[in-house]
């Protein structure tokens, strides 16, 4: 019943979007801006798992079975539902009713599945995540999926990006569509197939120009930028040109400098086979796929551009030259064909040497915002070194510049809500000035969302921008005096030594870029605050040393402080510490039984204070929970002020190595004042209260004996006193809890002797009960034997009385016979003497005939001498039966 | 800039993000508290429906509103919904039901029971509660919890299916007759787990009781199960009890045997018996070696090894949770993914799954809303806290509310394709599936309390730590608190022992140190040397020839955890690198 009413639904959703799609009637148009031809672009529609001819709309797959995604639905509709419904036609299928078409025809492993149907292409999977942004950036790659380059900053902007690029270069002049274009338009889309996010993107060239700085020359050709390696051109002649292999040949020779890293949630080794490629730098950023720009990325772009540039690559160094915004004119090509020295190395800006300053809550400016970024500003007027790509910071700087912010705190001024930017004169150089803009950190708070409203005034976009006009325009509105740069030949040193520094350390790195939005999570897991605002963290992620190191979350994530944590990895003696994770102490009641140890408090409660017995144990293990009673009890035994049960979970907690243990549960004795001496609980023995008694006596006694002696008498005395007060107040312990033992052992007892006496009495009734059935039993014997003679006499005199009964009854049929006969010759007297009557009365003959007759046989009184005369049969007969009538 | 294009259609997308009851696998796990009340509300449908509409019945019919008897007459789901009730927290009605069964339960029937359901079902459910009974606020004698109604009576089921125990083999016949003892012509053949899964409740009874009667059948039957094994390690799925001949060869870890094994680890640890885990150690190499592939478990020859079935069983999917009990996890949580991936294929587990199709088998569509899976998904949430687990909790709540809910409580699923119904609701959808739901979902209930809390009671035989944590769930997922085994074992030596040593403490404390250590001198501290004087059960007879080669791995313990751990979250695994 359910389901044909969701169907109806269905349709008539699609009837409505079908209607606004005409409404809107703007779908078959091609954007404005856009001058390329995008074969089906526009028209692209996008269909579920329905035949495409229809011209249906984007599925949100099918609920899953039992609606398992529920809210799903509603986060799609809220997803793309903006601008894109114009061009595209959503369409909800429930791939799941089994009397449906898309269930015959399709196979589902899970749900939602989402297709995305082109015209011109057919369906593409969307596996990304579920979110409305990411979904909505497919879409519009779809849509879209080549990127018009139409000037040299616009080539740049392509170029200079982290995710490679693959440019064609095509002639429109001759025709509206030129050889090979669609090809590279569906390879393009191909690309999606693989990867929804596309992290390679493809790009058309149509000026002849612009291609040549990427040494393209015939119309038709293929370019694949590369950082580091040789960019190369399709090999027309080697690999067939179709969309396939274009595809391909871009998947296999491109070249990641950052690489995103999205879990899509299933079983998957992604991290696995990343970690094991060697020690990682895990970036965790907020990111808007629809975001126009992303200064984040493009910093981090940066600082990955530097860190593998091995070589002093031009090409390079121009990219980077671009990413920080300055807009010189390209003299040379591109390509990395035969690197040609610039003729006319670009003057550089020096960029700032910035720090990132966390106010204290006292200070004036912190209440309204509590983290400045200082930097450094010089301008370098005549000045040219070969390495200019760098940033110069010393220390020097730093503190003198922080110094000058706290004094001039004043001095600042309004820029936006959530910033405000100040410049100040050097106090020791008043030839350089610095630039202090500060925010406040609740500005994740707005932070990113799916769909979140203002997702263009995203907080870190706002701030970066703004950072770049404090940078960029501030100076120029506030007076400052520009002076030729201060140069610290030391800290040229060390900031050069970042510049490829990929390739100099036996420690590279790998840089991974995760949207924090999606994957906060393993940021947390490796020590970033759970709470932060700013979902921005930075960790290097070492499984072979299985060892991991975070930049410290207080600070801003951006290019200096990335840059100085890459680079004090990679030295030999690396000044960063491993990371231990560890629960939060507070949430352990500090007055228990056991005492928790976390990371922080390993030191202070176990190496710190007296004895220690440590149980090393995780929730999950079962021979560790099993035994928690054990241990509650020996540490209710022992007198807490001198003796310390304790335990850490190590699933939370990571300790030292020396102090890890690889079996749990583990024991380990700390014995007071000689922490050096641990020892370990016999993996062999059972763990029972005594024998960890008898491990703690044997390892803790020679403990006391050099201090003893070394003390004082009357010091002794008193300790020994207070040992003494422990053990009487053990004792008293003791004896209350026998008191409480023998209260419930009476209690018991008399319980016991109540139902014993209970039973007793039962037994009593029963016995009583027994007897009296006893005699009751030889009574109903008594009886039964009475009974029995009773019963033969009876049957005997019965036997009798029918015997007599027998006889009577034949002598009463003998009586009967007798009696009949007496009838029937009382009959033929009574006939006789009637005719004897008769004949007297007539004649004698008569008379003589008469004499003839027989007499009746059975008459008693005249036995059958004669038989009855014959004639007279018929009324004798007659009589009889009147007789046998009236019996 | 053609990208200008976009920037009004990004202002455009400002409107307010829509709330969400349920996020989805973009960052945000699903709400605990939410589903905590969802599930206590499934509960309460189901329980009220049957108390309403089955009881004194076995179970509930929820299609047609009534009841009928299935393992016995014992108003089982009444016995095994009893310590789900304390679970959720609903004390009044605890102490309501176990007046009702103290006055209406018989075992004195002419009823033939399988000898495995009764013991699991109503043996453990009544030793739980009776366990349970005094957190419950239920008036215990003195002597609790070594003696108690609920006590009495689990012993009195108990003592009624020990006639099945006496064969030749000491293995235990499938069904009993709870008046009459064994029938005669009752047939030999009996599953694995018919045979094996008896030492959580048995020994459980024995110590608690004092009659050792119960854990010794129990371990008997185990230790011939031990010697039936083939040689490479595997035990089948049937076995002909009076000669020992296995009849059905399958060897893996589901159906018919999945509960021998889980009892092996969970009898280890309940009783700190070596002997026990090292059984299952042995059987766990076996079982990877032959049986699993690509971290999926097939069913195989017992004793040539070659691949029988390449299906997995919902019932295998306590596997995972077992791993993770020793120290499993990676292995766990690899293996429970794949299984996951079959629930968000069809919305439930189907009872048979062809892993090479990938589509459920003929015959074995259905889905009678086990617990299995999601019992996995509470132990592994307590060791690693990936949201992953509570997604297939809230996937399971929603599926069988969607699906299986009616008016009369939730109905079986008789096949996952066409969420067609049967007329018949499993105790252990009360006992166990709705009771794993509710704790995967409430990390902080007492069940899961891990040693920060306690009962000190003072029985007659000394005074007890109870209610510590690292309860031990028997196969119907009825705890047992393992301290009150360790309570009832009357060790009045060992208090004498313990106050011997304190004494020693405090007086080593005061100094006398080096008197003491000339005593001790003469016995010096060995354990190895004197293992007669500790209290340690006997062990490694079984497995003396192996112990060598272990030697150095303490059975009774997991391994800690790899660094890659930390970021086995969200789908993620890693291959160990060893």
């Amino acid at each position: 019943m359910r389901r044909p009413r969701r169907r109806r639904r269905q349709r008539q959703q699609q009837r409505r979007q079908q209607q606004r799609r005409r409404r809107g009637g703007g779908w078959r148009r091609r954007p404005s801006g856009l001058r390329l031809p995008q074969p089906g672009a526009g028209q692209s529609v996008l269909g579920g798992p329905v035949p495409s001819r229809t011209a249906r709309g984007l599925p949100h797959g099918a609920p899953a079975p039992g609606a398992a995604r529920r809210g799903l639905g509603a986060r799609l509709r809220a997803a793309p539902r903006l601008q894109v419904h114009l061009q595209v036609l959503f369409v909800a299928i429930n791939c799941w009713w089994n009397q449906g078409r898309c269930r015959k025809k399709k196979h589902f492993f899970y749900f939602p599945v989402i297709y995305l149907y082109h015209r011109s292409f057919g369906p593409i999977e969307y596996k990304g995540p579920m979110s409305a942004v990411y979904i909505e950036k497919f879409v519009r790659r779809v849509m879209k999926p080549l990127q018009y380059i139409p000037s040299q900053s616009e080539l740049l902007d392509f170029l200079s990006n982290y995710e490679p690029g693959v440019l064609g270069y095509f002639e429109f002049s001759g025709s509206p569509q030129p050889p090979g274009y669609v090809t590279f338009f569906s390879s393009a889309l191909h690309s999606l197939k693989k990867d929804y996010l596309r992290t390679v993107r493809f790009g058309v060239i149509t000026n002849k120009h612009l291609a040549k700085l990427v040494s393209l020359v015939h119309s038709g050709s293929v370019y694949l930028h590369r950082h580091f390696n040789t960019s190369l051109v399709f090999p027309r002649e080697v690999l067939n040109y179709t969309a396939e292999n274009i595809c391909k040949w871009a998947l296999e020779n491109q070249q990641t400098l950052l690489r995103w890293l999205r879990p899509h949630g299933g079983k998957s080794l992604l991290l696995n086979n990343e970690l094991k490629k060697g020690p990682a730098l895990f970036l965790f950023i907020p990111f808007n796929p629809l975001a126009e720009s992303h200064p984040l990325i493009d910093e981090i772009t940066e600082v990955a551009l530097e860190y593998n540039n091995c070589h002093g690559d031009q090409v390079v160094e121009r990219l980077l030259q671009h990413l920080r915004r300055v807009d010189t004119p390209v003299v040379k090509s591109l390509a990395s064909e035969p690197p040609i020295q610039l003729l006319d190395p670009p003057l550089i800006t020096a960029s700032p040497c910035c720090n990132t300053v966390v106010l204290p809550q006292w200070h004036s400016i912190s209440r309204t915002h509590n983290v400045c970024e200082l930097c450094v500003n010089q301008t370098a007027v005549g000045i040219r070194l070969s390495s200019v790509s760098v940033p110069q910071c010393s220390f020097l700087e730093m503190a003198a510049a922080l110094d000058s912010f706290y004094l001039k705190e004043q001095a600042f001024y309004h820029v936006s809500d959530s910033m405000e930017c100040s410049n100040f004169l050097s106090s020791y150089s008043p030839f350089s000035y610095y630039t202090a803009c500060c925010r406040t950190m609740n500005r994740g708070m707005a932070g990113f969302i799916d769909s979140e409203p203002d997702v263009f005034k995203s907080p870190s976009i706002a701030f970066s921008s703004l950072e770049k006009e404090c940078e960029v325009d501030i100076p120029s509105s506030v007076p400052h005096i520009e002076e030729n740069r201060r140069v610290f030949p030391e800290v040229d040193m060390n900031s050069t030594n970042f510049t490829g520094l990929s390739c100099r350390t036996n420690k590279t790195l790998n840089l991974y870029l995760l949207d924090s939005n999606l994957f906060w999570l393993y940021a947390e897991r490796l020590g970033a605050p759970s709470t932060s605002q700013v979902k921005e963290f930075a960790a290097i992620v070492d499984v072979k040393e299985e060892s991991h190191y975070i930049l410290d979350p207080k600070q801003a994530l951006m290019k200096f402080t990335l840059e100085s944590f890459i680079q004090n990895f990679s030295i030999l003696y690396s000044p960063l510490k491993r990371h231990l994770i560890g629960s939060d102490s507070a949430q352990f009641p500090s007055q228990h039984l056991i005492t928790e140890v976390t990371t922080d408090t390993f030191w202070e409660i176990v190496l710190q204070k007296q004895d220690v017995l440590l149980l090393y144990y995780a929730q999950w293990c079962g021979f560790c929970s099993s035994l928690n009673h054990v241990f509650i009890q020996l540490a209710r035994l022992l007198p807490t002020d001198t003796f310390t049960v304790a335990r850490i979970d190590v699933s939370q907690n990571d300790l030292p190595w020396e102090f890890m243990v690889d079996r749990l549960p583990t024991v380990l004795f700390f014995p007071c004042n000689r922490k050096d001496l641990s020892v370990k609980y016999p993996e062999d023995l059972p763990i029972t209260l005594p024998n960890l008694l008898k491990f703690i006596l044997h390892h803790s006694d020679p403990a006391f004996i050099p201090q003893n002696l070394a003390n004082p008498p009357t010091k002794e005395c008193l300790q020994r006193e207070a040992v003494l007060q422990q053990h009487i107040s053990h004792l008293e312990r003791e004896i209350q809890k026998l008191r409480a033992e023998i209260n419930t052992l009476l209690r018991a007892q008399m319980q016991v002797e109540a139902q014993l006496s209970s039973a007793r009495r039962d037994e009593h009734r029963l016995l009583l009960q027994q007897q009296t059935l006893k005699k009751q039993h030889s009574l109903l014997q008594l009886h039964t034997e009475q009974l029995q003679i009773l019963y033969e006499q009876k049957t005997r005199e019965l036997e009798e009385v029918a015997q007599k009964l027998q006889e009577l009854a034949d002598a009463s049929e003998n009586l009967l016979t007798e009696n009949s006969w007496l009838k029937i010759l009382v009959a033929t007297m009574e006939r006789k003497l009637e005719s004897k009557d008769g004949a007297e009365n007539l004649n004698a003959p008569e008379e003589e005939a008469h004499s003839d007759y027989p007499e009746p046989s059975g008459s008693p009184r005249l036995p059958g001498s004669t038989p009855p005369p014959a004639n007279i049969s018929s009324p004798l007969a007659a009589e009889r039966s009147n007789e046998s009538r009236t019996d | 800039m053609p990208f200008r294009l976009l920037v009004p259609l990004g202002l455009l997308c400002s409107l307010p993000p829509p709330h969400l009851g349920a996020p989805g696998p973009d960052g945000s796990a699903p709400d605990p508290a939410h589903y905590r009340e969802r599930v206590k509300a499934m509960f309460y449908h189901a329980y009220d429906s049957y108390l309403e509409n089955a009881f004194p019945y076995d179970e509930l019919r929820p299609l047609t509103c009534d009841g009928h008897d299935t393992w016995g007459s014992f108003s089982l789901t009444l016995i095994d919904a009893l310590d789900t009730l304390l679970i959720l927290g609903n004390v009044s009605e605890f102490q309501r039901v176990v007046e009702v069964l103290q006055d209406n339960l018989d075992f004195d029937i002419d009823v033939n029971a399988s000898v495995f359901e009764t013991n699991i079902r109503v043996v453990g459910g009544l030793l739980s509660a009776h366990l349970l009974s005094k957190k419950a606020g239920v008036e215990v004698e003195a002597g609790w919890p070594c003696s108690g109604p609920l006590l009495r009576m689990a012993e009195e089921a108990a003592r009624k299916l020990l006639p099945a125990f006496q064969t030749p083999t000491g293995m235990p016949y499938g069904t009993v007759n709870l008046l009459h003892g064994v029938n005669p012509g009752e047939t030999p053949v009996t599953c694995t787990a018919g045979i094996g899964t008896f030492i959580v409740e048995f020994a459980t009874l024995s110590s608690l009781t004092g009659d050792p009667v119960f854990e010794d059948v129990a371990r008997v039957a185990l230790m011939r199960l031990w010697e039936s094994r083939s040689d490479i390690g595997l035990v089948g799925n049937h076995i002909d009890v009076l000669t020992g001949k296995w009849v059905a060869q399958d060897a893996g870890i589901g159906a018919g045997v999945d509960s021998y094994f889980e009892y092996l680890v969970k009898g280890a640890i309940l009783l700190q018996d070596k002997k026990l885990m090292a059984m299952f150690l042995e059987y766990n190499k076996a079982i990877r070696n032959y049986t699993r592939f690509d971290d999926w478990y097939l069913w195989v020859q017992m004793y040539k090894g070659t691949v029988s079935m390449p299906v997995f069983q919902s019932l295998e999917a306590y596997w995972p949770g077992l791993q993770s009990l020793i120290g499993d996890i990676d292995n766990a949580m690899r293996t429970f993914l794949n299984y996951y991936t079959v629930w968000k294929q069809f919305g439930g587990l189907p009872e048979f799954y062809n892993i090479p199709q990938g589509y459920t088998v003929e015959k074995r569509e259905g889905y009678p809303l086990r617990p299995e899976l999601i019992e996995s998904a509470m132990y592994l949430y307590r060791a690693t806290g990936d949201p992953t687990l509570l997604e297939l909790g809230r996937d399971a709540v929603e599926s069988i509310e969607k699906i299986s809910k009616v008016e009369c409580g939730f109905a079986t699923i008789k096949d996952l394709r066409d969420h067609k119904l049967d007329n018949r609701m499993e105790s252990f959808f009360l006992a166990e599936t709705v009771k794993y739901l509710y704790l995967l979902f409430d990390p902080t209930n007492f069940i899961h309390n891990n040693g920060s809390t306690f009962d000190a009671v003072i029985t007659p035989y000394g005074e007890c730590i109870l209610g510590a944590g690292g309860y031990i769930f028997n196969t119907e997922a009825h705890p047992i608190d393992p301290a009150a085994l360790h309570c009832c074992r009357r060790l009045k030596e060992e208090q004498w022992e313990v106050e011997g040593l304190m004494k020693e403490f405090y007086s080593l404390k005061q100094g006398r140190s080096r008197f003491q250590k000339t005593t001790m001198s003469s016995g010096p501290w060995e354990p190895p040397a004197r293992p007669g004087t500790f209290s340690s059960p006997e062990n490694h007879d079984g497995v003396r020839e192996k112990k060598p080669a272990k030697r150095g791995i303490p059975l009774l313990s997991c391994p800690s955890q790899p660094f890659t751990s930390k970021l086995a979250l969200l789908g993620q695994v890693f291959l160990d690198s060893s």
